[in-house]
């Protein structure tokens, strides 16, 4: 079916773990008559909600890859990116919101505003998309949907405004009244397919009759006619739907609906405020990096007739080879078509062309901009950009943050090493943030990542879809050196030994260079160092970067300035100055003060207040800066900075000490030095290795 | 400039004399004004100045935005490193960060047996030894003299001291004859210091209304500097 941009909407549905994500992206599904039959999150049946794809979500009620499904409401059609809820996967989240237009946020009525909330709203920022509130689960004991949306004011400072209020909450729940149609709204039939229109129950009317004014209040300062319409008291639904439209386009206004997805309660409603209220693709302007331009930003034009841009967003390796999802931005892309990789340089066929919706496809001809589609057997990357031939734009990378942790496997036979290099190949292509590397002293494989758990759902993976019988070594913290001191160096490379001999002279300095990997800066004058060797030296620099001298990590964090240095007419090459800038780089590395540095984590935990003294002690256990404490009646939040390399483990230690009733999330922050304790250990640890293998 | 010189030619010092060595251990003073005249600037340079002395300071507050807070003390803290020309400020500033803990509550929620428990628990379990507590919003409004009386043992058994803000809500006259707020005299006997902020003709003013037992509390030379937000002399 073709659409027009107007009736297209890319959304995603984004959410704190346990609010009810996957239950109302199943709900939706089956309103909107892609699914004939609904199953819970932890299936009672067996099957799991459609979209969990993968076993182990099943098995463990979380959502891990972002599966893309289309489904077609009240003449619109909506792509709908499901994300994952774990903030160890917001690579997959930040990859998503990427391609969006816009996002439902889902929150727990009771839980409110928690820190993946948090998260997810600060990564909707840096996207620039804007989102409608849900709050899920009033059906639940303790339902608050007042305080959730004080919370979204105060916590994350958004323009909250209910478009909905409940009539009834916890186990008298029944409907919500519907603030624009000032209507009551009733959700019947066996799975609440029927929606029954009222009057408002006499007893919620001055509650209605206020939130409706405030509503307008709001609204109106999103469009001149309806404020001129309110004040005579004959403002039209359509003026309402457009001011609330406008305000939240523009990120000014976040328009609240609620009910209760697994009581099949208010998700038609939602839908409906889809539809009005996100903004369709020609709303949003993306941009490209014109790389013929010195990647000069151009704006991409969303006519379907223009020459297609595309972006591959996500990659599935399935049964029937590599499912690259893409995003198209501009143009149509046509089954059959050539396209042209503006990163690989390499052309490609567009073969099958298909729409997905869970595990199932439907096959399509073409695929209009704004539209979100599969290609099949494409051989790309994720983040690549896919164009017409002849252009040669790409879209601006997606953020793809270092890995912090990693870990050696250890395959028990020959067979289970090929199934191992099977899987990680499909993940590393999959997942960018998941990588791997053969450590060439101890020539076993290392996995790398964002976080134990991040780690512990691949190797389940291994284990259980590519049948993989391994061991795994301790995890390992990617520490980093750097130097804190300027430093110089007069360093002389000869070598005489028969045949051509090697010589290069480099003078100059390291310093410090806070918040960058490396810098270098020629100041070499009167070609005292030939031209043609001055990358040599850079190249030398670098090459003694990758790996230090107290604990073998890479050093970060500084400026090398060349400022002279001497050759030899016959015996100055290429790797004698090479050789002269390593020499150099140690004779000032022991001098500049080098230290050791460690990933910070970005800790938040949350839990009921009588655990907060167990919580302060098992941050400052953990050599832990605790930042923050909020306490917002029975539940307090502790926001911390804790080494990485301290926090193996703290999921078990922290349900234990809480009862199982605190959950914690952790990503990344900084690096920072390590204690000088700690960093005597380490390299202590490192000398024995060291002897260690010499002795080998 | 040095740190240390930093600290002896801090405006507080002359607080410090006026109010006789200071605050104390053990004892609550307390900044009062109209809303918006500077309480909470105040506060904060107070919690400020204890920082740069490597003390640790538990910063508790009713409002439910962290990020504002730490925004204070970003500020204040750029005021102080840019004015005075702090050297390694960079290195400071991480040592100070280390040493303040905001611990933020619910107005409605919170009653004062909940803020002392996570007090405590924050010193206790999470070993931080704080010397100051600054409570920003404090309602003294609803609270009464026994609420107040729980924060002053709190301190006398820690051995810390409490300064608090208290926004007056009242009709004028705000102060009786001897500039006491008359919506506070209820609570003097858990007051040990108590220092008035007035408007005053573009600058904000300072004054020492009660100090300890000391019968007649002395002259405080001090004002807000209402562009750097800093107390300075006048």
């Amino acid at each position: 079916m073709k659409t027009g941009l107007g009736q297209l909407r890319n959304i995603g549905i984004s959410a704190h773990i346990d609010s009810g994500k996957t239950t109302l992206t199943e709900r939706i599904l089956f309103y909107c008559k892609k699914i004939y039959r609904m199953h819970e999150v932890k299936g009672k049946d067996g099957v799991g909600a459609t979209m969990d794809s993968m076993e182990l979500e099943r098995e463990r009620g979380i959502t891990i890859s972002s599966a893309a499904t289309n489904v077609t409401w009240s003449g619109h059609q909506i792509n709908i990116i499901d994300t994952p809820g774990h903030v160890d996967f917001t690579i997959e989240v930040e990859r998503s919101l990427r391609v969006l237009d816009g996002a439902v946020l889902v929150l727990c009525s009771v839980g409110g505003v928690q820190s993946q909330t948090i998260t997810v709203d600060r990564q909707l920022r840096r996207y620039g998309v804007p989102w409608i509130a849900f709050v899920n689960k009033l059906d639940r004991v303790g339902a608050d949907p007042l305080k959730v949306t004080n919370q979204l004011r105060d916590k994350l400072g958004h323009n909250a405004v209910l478009l909905e209020i409940p009539i009834g909450l916890e186990g008298k729940h029944e409907g919500i009244v519907d603030l624009v149609a000032m209507k009551a709204v009733y959700f019947d039939g066996i799975q609440g397919e029927i929606v029954r229109m009222e009057e408002i129950p006499a007893e919620l009317g001055p509650e209605a009759k206020k939130r409706r004014a405030e509503l307008l209040d709001a609204a109106s300062l999103y469009s001149d006619e309806l404020m001129e319409a309110a004040l005579k008291g004959r403002e039209t639904q359509e003026q309402i739907i457009e001011a609330v439209r406008r305000g939240t386009i523009s990120k000014a206004l976040t328009p609240v609906f609620m009910g209760s997805a697994y009581k099949n309660k208010g998700v038609q409603p939602l839908l409906d405020g889809v539809v009005r209220y996100l903004p369709n693709p020609a709303e949003v302007e993306n941009y490209a990096y014109d790389l013929d331009h010195s990647a000069k930003q151009i704006k991409l034009n969303p006519d379907p007739r223009a020459a297609a841009v595309a972006l591959a967003f996500k990659l599935e390796d399935g049964p029937y080879g590599q499912l690259t999802y893409i995003r198209v931005y501009q143009g149509e892309i046509k089954k059959g078509e050539g396209l042209f990789n503006t990163r690989s340089r390499q052309k490609l066929r567009v073969g099958r062309l298909v729409r997905m919706h869970a595990e199932s496809m439907a096959d399509i001809e073409g695929a209009e901009s704004g539209d979100i589609a599969a290609l099949f057997g494409v051989d790309c990357q994720s983040g690549d950009t896919l164009v017409k031939p002849g252009l040669n734009l790409a879209m601006s990378a997606i953020y793809v943050p270092e890995p912090v942790i990693s870990l050696a496997v250890l395959p028990a036979s020959a067979k289970s090493a090929d199934n191992l290099s099977k899987a990680l190949k499909r993940f590393t292509k999959e997942d960018p943030t998941f990588r791997t590397y053969i450590d060439p002293e101890s020539k076993q494989t290392i996995i790398q990542g964002m976080g134990e758990l991040h780690l512990d759902v691949y190797i389940e993976r291994m284990k259980r879809e590519y049948k993989v019988d391994l061991q795994t070594g301790m995890p390992e913290v990617a520490y980093r050196e750097s130097i804190s001191l300027r430093a110089e160096f007069d360093y002389t490379h000869k070598k005489q030994t028969g045949g051509a001999g090697q010589f290069g002279r480099v003078t100059g300095a390291i310093e410090p260079l806070p918040g960058k990997p490396y810098e270098f800066v020629n100041e070499v004058k009167g070609g005292r160092i030939p031209r043609e060797f001055i990358p040599s030296c850079d190249k030398g620099f670098r090459a003694a970067l990758r790996k230090g001298k107290l604990i073998g990590f890479p050093i970060t964090g500084v400026k090398v300035v060349l400022m002279d240095g001497q050759s030899h007419e016959v015996d100055s090459s290429d790797p004698a100055f090479q050789a002269a800038a390593q020499g150099a780089f140690w004779q000032a590395y022991a001098k500049a003060k080098p230290q050791i540095l460690e990933p910070i984590m970005k800790l938040s935990v949350e839990g009921p207040v009588e655990f907060v003294g167990s919580i302060f002690g098992s941050i400052n256990q953990r050599r832990g800066l605790i930042v923050s404490t909020i306490e917002d009646g029975i539940f307090a939040r502790v926001d911390a900075e804790v080494p990485l390399s301290e926090m193996f483990g703290y999921s078990t230690v922290l349900r234990s000490i809480t009862q199982g009733k605190a959950e914690f999330t952790m990503e990344f922050l900084k690096y920072a030095r390590v204690p000088a304790q700690i960093a005597e250990k380490l390299t202590a640890e490192h000398e024995e290795k060291n002897k260690k293998e010499k002795a080998k | 400039m040095l740190r240390e010189e930093l600290i002896k030619r801090s405006p507080l010092r002359i607080l410090e004399t006026s109010i006789h060595g200071g605050l104390g251990k053990g004892n609550v003073g307390v900044l009062a004004s109209r809303k918006g005249v500077g309480k909470t600037a105040c506060l904060v340079h107070i919690s400020a100045d204890k920082l740069f002395q490597q003390k640790p300071v538990i910063h508790v507050s009713y409002s439910s935005r962290v990020d504002h807070i730490i925004n204070w003390y970003e500020d204040i803290f750029k005021e102080i490193a840019k004015s005075l020309n702090l050297e390694s400020s960079a290195d400071i500033h991480e040592e100070i960060i280390k040493n303040r803990v905001i611990m933020n509550f619910n107005q409605e929620g919170a009653k004062t047996e909940q803020v002392l428990r996570a007090l405590s628990a924050m010193i206790q379990y999470g070993k931080f030894a704080a010397e100051t507590i600054i409570v920003d919003g404090y309602n003294f409004i609803r609270s009464s003299p026994d609420d107040l009386k729980k924060f002053k043992d709190f301190a006398a058994k820690i051995g810390l001291e409490v300064w608090f803000s208290a926004s007056l809500k009242g009709d004028d006259p705000l102060f009786d004859d001897q500039g006491l707020p008359h919506e506070l005299k209820r609570y003097l006997d858990s007051i040990d210091v108590l220092i008035t902020l007035h408007s005053v003709e573009n600058l904000v003013q300072l004054r020492l209304v009660k100090d300890h037992d000391y019968p007649a509390p002395a002259e405080l030379r001090l004002t807000l500097n209402p562009g750097t937000l800093l107390i300075a002399e006048p």
